[in-house]
């Protein structure tokens, strides 16, 4: 950077007469990147200090499962992030998913059961991608559609009850001991290796940075956008799927109010974790970390014993700052 | 020179020529209103009961509600924003209001200071919406949605039982009528003639258009962005806290499940309407139909007597009907 060149300002920056110092600039990034990390442990502390009924093995084993849902529907929704799109369906096709299984068992081979569920995962997701690229809907609305239609044929179909037992198999890759830690954690381990890998060293990875970074010179460099898009909203939606199979592994019955906050929670997490919405940056490590400090800080409030809307206060409130953080980065990196 | 040439080409057009291209340009807002038209055709040949006149200014006092929060939304999303936490301010300014009238023994005195109590809290918890968005540059649809989030926990911390203790006179207002027509439709209308004018006859209405049409060309032509950004969000708190009042008249309980789903109600009544999701397009015209469609839809599923999880799963076919028939490309920004 030599100063006696005309520094380079971007339009923005010159009208709107705003000059943050280099430092400002460089300490807000490494807020946005290090925000989820250094959050975890300051729960973990306040914990310690506050609550030290957190650390019993029965409420560790609820948070690693509760961790383990949010993370495999969490990564989904980084992809989509990554690709400057939202997914607001995520919640209802989690509910789907344990329905599906458990309506379709009866009679039924249990392999079909779980192939018609992720059918109809990706085929919510195939229509979300469609909608988002070919009709040029805004994600939000489009995904936001999406869980109305998908809850409302939901309720339609189950006639609003509830019915049917879990099958043993969920229970088996959810609830289940192995070694000292639940079986969820394993399979929340295999996803999230299989997807860093799928970032960081395929082609399709490489893709979705591009996509989400400028989708213009992607379309330009010859990447095919908007199937990119529409894969990523399948590859989301399955996860989604399968998030709503460890969940109801987990509580072992099917709710109709089944994992409602997953949308604010998964798009927190992912955010809180360095994601910016306008896509192409972030990565599922900062995910990973999202997903601990959120569960910790929710499963926190219940163990200090505050009442149960503190925890929709603390949703809002984590997304609200971390969105503000991260959009306030975007805006001083991209100037 | 080619424009004014196209202008001496419209000027001598036939009339027919003329005819298409006010379909052309008006295409949405002559969909909307013909959809209301089959609807309340076919509806009004299958049951007896829509046709009577009771019926018809029931629709139109109905859609108040509705009307409120989907004026303040359109607005917002002119700007090319999106505010998710409307229904949520609604229920806290409606909370807050009747909690004060339950602890002053719904003494009748207290109504105008409550009233503009209650705006000024709405308009308060838009403002906080709009410095959030406007001082860190966040995507405001997920801004707003986090707010809706906190603001419910709020309304809950509020109550969690429907509050009694709005005064008798108060529920008048719901009641009232001027002639045939309740008052609060009459004020409805003047609410949404204010912002047609404040919208195509001033500056300031002008300004909203060109921050949602490109933030980055407004912001180069002296357009005070952030300002006007304000101003919307402000307003849509405004509107949220008139609907919030009326519901209260109408209901006279502090109802802790207030204007619940009316967040994306207000959205799909602005996108049937064809203002573009993207902002800077539409008129505020085509909201209106949306509004009386959708209240009218309601209307008819209840006389047909059409399930209630039918209706959600109805509804949301529509709406992933409607934003997908309108093919809104977004603008170069």
């Amino acid at each position: 950077m030599s100063t006696a060149l005309e520094p380079s300002k971007s339009l923005a920056s010159r009208f709107s007469g705003f000059r943050p110092s280099p430092r400002f600039v460089r300490s807000v990034d490494l807020a946005g990147q290090w925000a989820a990390p250094i959050m975890c442990v300051v729960v973990l502390i306040i914990a310690a200090v506050f609550a030290p009924a957190f650390f019993l093995p029965t409420n560790l084993k609820t948070v690693l499962i509760q961790l383990s849902v949010l993370g495999v529907v969490a990564v989904g929704q980084t992809m989509v992030l990554l690709v400057r799109s939202i997914d607001l369906s995520v919640s209802a096709v989690l509910a789907l998913g344990a329905v599906v299984v458990v309506q379709t068992q009866a009679g039924n081979s249990l392999w079909i059961a779980f192939i018609e569920a992720f059918a109809i995962a990706a085929l919510v997701g195939l229509a979300n991608g469609y909608l988002i690229t070919k009709r040029q809907v805004p994600p939000f609305v489009a995904s936001f559609g999406m869980l109305v239609f998908v809850q409302g044929a939901r309720l339609a179909y189950t006639k609003g009850q509830v019915s049917g037992t879990v099958p043993e198999i969920l229970r088996a890759i959810s609830f289940q001991q192995v070694g000292p830690v639940p079986a969820a954690l394993l399979v929340w381990l295999l996803i999230n290796i299989i997807f860093i890998v799928i970032l960081r060293y395929t082609r399709f990875g490489r893709w979705i940075y591009a996509v989400g970074g400028n989708p213009n010179a992607a379309r330009y460099a010859g990447i095919r956008v908007d199937a990119v898009v529409i894969g990523v909203h399948m590859i989301c939606s399955m996860l989604a799927m399968l998030g709503g199979l460890l969940l109801s592994g987990y509580i072992g019955y099917v709710d109709l109010t089944m994992g409602a906050d997953y949308n604010t929670n998964s798009i927190a997490a992912s955010i809180v974790g360095g994601t910016t919405f306008t896509g192409g940056r972030g990565n599922l490590f900062g995910t990973a970390a999202g997903v601990a400090m959120l569960i910790l800080l929710l499963n926190l409030v219940v163990v200090l014993g505050l009442p149960v809307h503190w925890q929709l206060a603390m949703q809002g409130i984590v997304l609200v700052a971390a969105t503000a953080l991260q959009g306030f980065r975007q805006f001083l990196l991209s100037r | 020179m080619a424009v004014v040439q196209e202008n001496i080409q419209t000027s001598m057009a036939p009339r027919s020529r003329k005819l298409v291209k006010f379909a052309r340009n008006n295409a949405s807002l002559l969909l909307i209103y013909g959809l209301i038209l089959v609807v309340a055709l076919y509806t009004a040949i299958e049951s007896e009961n829509f046709r009577t006149m009771s019926n018809m200014a029931n629709i139109l006092r109905q859609s108040v509600l509705l009307g409120m929060l989907a004026i303040g939304q359109s607005v917002v999303i002119l700007t090319g924003g999106m505010d998710f936490s409307i229904a949520m301010i609604a229920r806290v300014v409606a909370l807050v209001v009747a909690t004060i009238f339950a602890a002053q023994a719904s003494n009748p005195a207290l109504i105008v200071p409550l009233i503009f109590l209650g705006v000024i809290v709405g308009v308060a918890l838009g403002s906080v919406n709009g410095l959030l968005i406007t001082r860190t540059h966040a995507n405001p649809f997920i801004i707003t949605f986090g707010m809706s989030n906190i603001l419910r926990a709020v309304s809950l911390a509020i109550a969690q039982t429907p509050i009694r203790g709005i005064p008798k006179v108060y529920l008048q207002i719901y009641d009232a009528k001027i002639g045939i027509v309740p008052v609060n439709v009459i004020v409805m209308a003047l609410i949404w003639i204010a912002a047609w004018l404040f919208l195509n006859r001033t500056r300031r209405g002008r300004n909203l258009y060109a921050v949602g049409g490109s933030e980055r060309a407004a912001r180069l032509s002296a357009v005070p962005v952030n300002r006007t950004l304000m101003m919307a969000y402000m307003f849509s708190g405004f509107c949220a806290a008139v609907a919030a009042l009326f519901i209260l008249s109408r209901s006279g309980v502090g109802d802790p499940q207030t204007a619940q789903n009316m967040e994306f109600q207000s959205v799909v009544a602005v996108a049937l309407g064809g203002i573009s999701l993207y902002g800077g397009r539409g008129s505020i015209w085509g909201t209106l139909g949306g509004v009386l469609l959708m209240t009218m839809m309601s209307n008819v599923f209840n006389l047909l007597q059409v399930n209630i999880y039918q209706q959600q799963a109805i509804l949301g076919l529509i709406v992933l009907l409607a934003v997908a028939a309108y093919k809104s490309p977004r603008l170069a920004t």
